[in-house]
């Protein structure tokens, strides 16, 4: 007996046996065979069970009850194949050809109906199994002592026929049946959805009565919207019935997968749905409400449903605390079912924290755009990147768009900026330590230092606030006054910090307030502390050193200062204090003192009117005191101003002399030079016709007196007699023109030109609008030298130190250039200009075609 | 045609009336001011000697007073009278 039970089948064990014993085994092999078949074809009644027990009896006898396990497994599987895995299939064959959006209702319906079907025949399949389990323990029992195998017997049968029964329908597995399954899940999801959605609005319960509801404690609040939740219910069951009918055929992790794919899909639909274009309001707290309320409810119900929740938690309750070898079944009992669906809560909040944020860092530029509308959109992005520690992905995307779109010849050099002071504000939202605005703010700074006009538009995005100058409508600059404010109110602070700790608490707390660096900060560029987050500095550190802002600011002001008639300059000094404070005291003294020229200016003139008050009556020709006011300046103060020699008609020109006595009265021993260029002229030209009124300058107020007495002048005599070089007085001349005054006729030559004043309306036939554009240049003419003609004019003394540099050593760098001035220009004038400076400078010699540039070396040119 | 100007914005510098250009003292501009001074003009006046010499006015002083004997013209070496 024992020899024959022995699993390896040598065959000497065949001559041992007599031939009535392989009659014996031979005829209930057959029976076997015949009763197997009966059997699983459900046509035998219940003899045919009781033959088939003493068949397996019979040749358990032999020792030959593997056979017995493999063969009716081997028919089991044949029958399942012919019958209930391709009569499964064949119900989704009609819908192999079809795309994954229409597969229609009725698949529904089709896949409950292959499921019933297939787990019927299952059930049928698993109680035959039962009956030669039973045989074959029945068996056992009579003849061994060995009891504990009988459990394992079973247990192995039953693992082997599922085994068997998933490899057969995953061998015959139609490709589309995944996205079968995932679309079923996904058109239930988005029903319970649409119910989810419909019960919202009436749904007041706070999240943890939700739960309890959920997990089955109806009681609480039975009542509560009964129908809904009824409909929610079933739909729950049915899903629920499904998924449970394809784990029991072996397809756990494929609806597994297929619904939480759905899941994550429907999730995806959801965020993207409440995301949106829209950044002006805050959409993770209802996205993460919606996650609460529909997914994870479903799923809630689901593993709820299926009894899930429960070896979910145990689990994990396991692995979390390995200590808590026995928790207390209350405990337990609270905690455990909530584990699973935690998990999926993590999960799903991850994922949607995931998507909101790749939704909005592609859409990061256009937030930037209209910033300060969109911080709930920044806010948003902070906390998911808080989550998902994606800075990284953050950088690289917006720094490729900013150099797509932003950082391209097409943008104007204030867009940039305002751009630039818009990231530097919504990064801090996100960052305040400042790392990743230093990573995209490299390239803005870079690019921005290649162009020319960049300080120029700094500054006026400095300082034309919302001051009201005339030209700004929707003025960029206002975020940036309104930055110098922000400073002025934090200054107090600052200063407080910066200075030096004297008392040690106050260094102890700011020890104990030390936090690291974020991982991502790049150790080459300083630590936190150096990284202050400050709009102006970084600004300014794009122009290079702050008396470069703080000089063509001086530029910008006395243009502006220039131009004022009235000594109005409130906005200016408020101006002039901000950047005091942040620039410090001394370097804007000059601008101080020219504000103050202007106060003393309104002073003085108020002083020579009373002082005139008693002349005498006016005499032909003369002008009244009254109409002359003027701005004295202190010029060693004031940038560079253009002087051109001009000479006034008489009677302006001794008003402007008796003005000046009157000054140097006054004022003793101070005497008055004037500008006779610089100033505004308000005028008005009588017609026999009409009268017209212009504002114009001296010069051209010059020009058209001088019509006055002669209607017709040469180019030549005119320049002669208001002492101007011809072709400045071309260019004053085409403002006359093209306001129909003058008219040019041709003569022999260009100097010969004729001009005629046009004397009324009907001989002027001009065409209005082709001139205006000349009125245009003629606008932009600026009495103060601009800051890169200075430079010019200061560089062009090193000009001649840099040809001799480069006849002796060929070709240089810009830095070796750099560095040779500064060893060798130590004398009167010391060289004391930047790298920037010098750069700007040399291409300019090189676009005069002096020197050339080749591979980042400045050259002769031959 | 006649032109009435209606008003007439001019723009003019001061100067002190001096014949140096900066002050023998501070090596300053007249025209700007002493090293202790923010703002040039009435702030910071010119005086002149007896000997015709210009010095800014706190310039010359603070060499007046430093003088424990009678002061002489840091530029002539005369005795330092102001001008009346």
């Amino acid at each position: 007996m024992e020899a024959l039970g022995s699993s390896d089948c040598n065959l000497e064990i065949l001559e041992t046996l007599s031939d009535d014993a392989i009659q014996e085994i031979t005829e209930s092999y057959d029976g076997f065979f015949t009763t197997v078949e009966s059997l699983i074809s459900g046509t035998g009644d219940s003899s045919v069970e009781d033959e088939f027990v003493s068949q397996v009896y019979c040749l358990c006898k032999y020792g030959l009850d593997s056979l017995v396990r493999d063969h009716f497994l081997r028919s089991l599987e044949q029958a399942f194949e012919k019958g209930g895995a391709s009569s499964f299939w064949q119900h989704f064959d009609a819908y192999s050809e079809k795309k994954l959006t229409n597969y229609g209702e009725e698949i529904q319906v089709v896949l409950c109906k292959a499921l019933e079907e297939i787990s019927v025949e299952k059930q049928y399949h698993e109680k035959c199994l039962s009956i030669v389990v039973h045989a074959l323990q029945s068996y056992k029992e009579q003849s061994s002592v060995d009891r504990q195998t009988s459990d394992t017997e079973r247990v192995h049968l039953f693992s082997r026929f599922q085994s068997m029964l998933s490899s057969t329908l995953m061998t015959t597995l139609p490709q589309h049946f995944p996205e079968i399954l995932h679309w079923y899940f996904k058109e239930r999801l988005e029903e319970l959805s649409a119910i989810m959605d419909g019960e919202q609005e009436d749904d007041c319960m706070d999240l943890d009565e939700k739960l309890r509801y959920k997990n089955g404690e109806m009681d609480v609040d039975e009542g509560y919207s009964q129908g809904k939740r009824l409909g929610h219910d079933k739909l729950v069951k049915n899903i629920g019935k499904v998924v449970r009918d394809l784990r029991s055929i072996g397809f756990t992790s494929m609806a597994e997968n297929a619904y939480a794919s759905a899941i994550f899909l429907l999730l995806k639909a959801k965020v993207h749905d409440l995301a949106g274009d829209d950044y002006r309001t805050s959409v993770l707290e209802s996205i993460k409400e919606w996650i609460q309320t529909v997914p994870l409810q479903f799923l809630n119900a689901l593993l709820s449903y299926l009894g899930d929740s429960v070896s979910y938690g145990t689990t994990s309750s396991d692995l979390t605390s390995p200590l808590a070898c026995c928790p207390s079944p209350s405990f337990s009992k609270v905690v455990t079912p909530s584990e699973g669906i935690v998990r999926w809560k993590l999960r799903l909040e991850y994922f949607a924290y995931e998507t909101l944020q790749d939704l909005r860092i592609a859409k990061l530029f256009e937030i930037i755009v209209d910033y300060p509308e969109s911080s709930p959109a920044i806010e948003d992005l902070k906390q998911c990147l808080e989550y998902t520690g994606q800075h990284s992905k953050l950088v690289e995307s917006f720094i490729s768009s900013l150099k797509y779109r932003l950082l391209t010849a097409g943008a104007s050099t204030n867009d940039i900026l305002h751009q630039y002071v818009s990231t530097i504000k919504a990064l801090r939202a996100i960052d305040p330590a400042g790392v990743f605005l230093e990573a995209v703010g490299e390239p803005i700074r870079d690019y921005l230092r290649g162009r020319k006009d960049t300080i120029k538009c700094i500054v006026t995005m400095l300082t034309d606030g919302s001051g009201g100058n005339a030209n700004g409508s929707g003025n960029p600059g206002d975020s940036l006054l309104e930055e110098l404010m922000r400073d002025e109110e934090n200054q107090e602070n600052v200063g407080f910090d910066d200075d030096f700790h004297t008392d040690d608490k106050q260094a102890w707390l700011n020890a104990s307030r030390w936090e690291p660096d974020p991982v991502e900060a790049d150790p080459l560029k300083g630590s936190l502390s150096q990284r202050k987050v400050d709009i102006l500095g970084m600004l300014v550190d794009i122009i290079g050193s702050k008396e470069q802002l703080v000089n063509e600011y001086r530029v910008m002001l006395a243009e502006k200062l220039l131009n004022k008639t009235d000594y109005d300059i409130d906005t200016e000094i408020r101006t002039v204090e901000l950047l005091k404070i942040h620039f410090g005291e001394a370097s804007m003294q000059r601008c101080e003192i020219m504000l103050n020229d202007l106060i003393d200016s309104k002073r003085v003139n108020t002083n020579i009117k009373k002082a005139s008050q008693t002349g005498a009556e006016l005499r032909e020709n003369e002008l009244s005191v009254d109409t002359l006011t003027s701005t004295i300046l202190s010029t060693n103060f004031w940038p560079p101003i253009q002087d051109e020699p001009l000479e006034l008609p008489g009677p302006i020109d001794k008003l402007l002399s008796d003005y000046a006595n009157r000054y140097h009265e006054i004022k003793t021993p101070r005497k008055l030079l004037w500008k006779k260029n610089l100033g505004t002229v308000k005028l008005e030209l009588q017609f026999e016709d009409r009268a017209l009124q212009f504002t114009v300058s001296p010069t051209h107020a010059a020009i058209i007196m001088q019509f006055q007495e002669k209607k017709s002048w040469t180019y030549k005599d005119l320049a002669a007699v208001i002492g101007i070089p011809i072709d400045a007085l071309n260019r004053r001349v085409n403002f006359w023109i093209s306001k129909g005054v003058l008219k040019e006729s041709t003569g022999a030559n260009s100097d010969s030109n004729v001009l005629t004043l046009v004397e009324s309306i009907t001989d002027s036939g001009k065409n209005e609008g082709e001139e205006e554009l000349l009125t245009g240049e003629e606008e932009s003419e600026t009495s103060i030298a601009s800051v890169e003609d200075q430079l010019h004019k200061e560089m062009t003394i090193y000009e001649k130190f840099i040809m001799g540099m480069l006849t002796n050593f060929g070709g240089m760098a810009l830095e070796r250039i750099h560095n040779t001035l500064k060893m060798f220009c130590v004398a009167d004038p010391s060289y004391d200009k930047s790298l920037q400076q010098l750069q700007s400078f040399l291409s300019g010699l090189v676009s005069e075609e002096k020197l050339e540039f080749r591979d980042g070396m400045y050259l002769l040119k031959k | 045609m006649k032109v009435k100007i209606l008003r007439w914005h001019a723009v003019a510098s001061w100067t002190w009336d001096a014949q140096d250009e900066t002050c023998g003292i501070c090596r300053m501009a007249f025209d700007g001011c002493c090293p202790d001074c923010k703002l040039p003009g009435d702030d910071c006046p010119l005086i002149w000697g007896a000997c015709n010499h210009a010095f800014h006015l706190h310039c010359i002083l603070k060499w007046v007073n430093s003088q424990t004997s009678q002061a002489h013209c840091p530029m002539c070496r005369r005795e330092w009278q102001f001008k009346e």
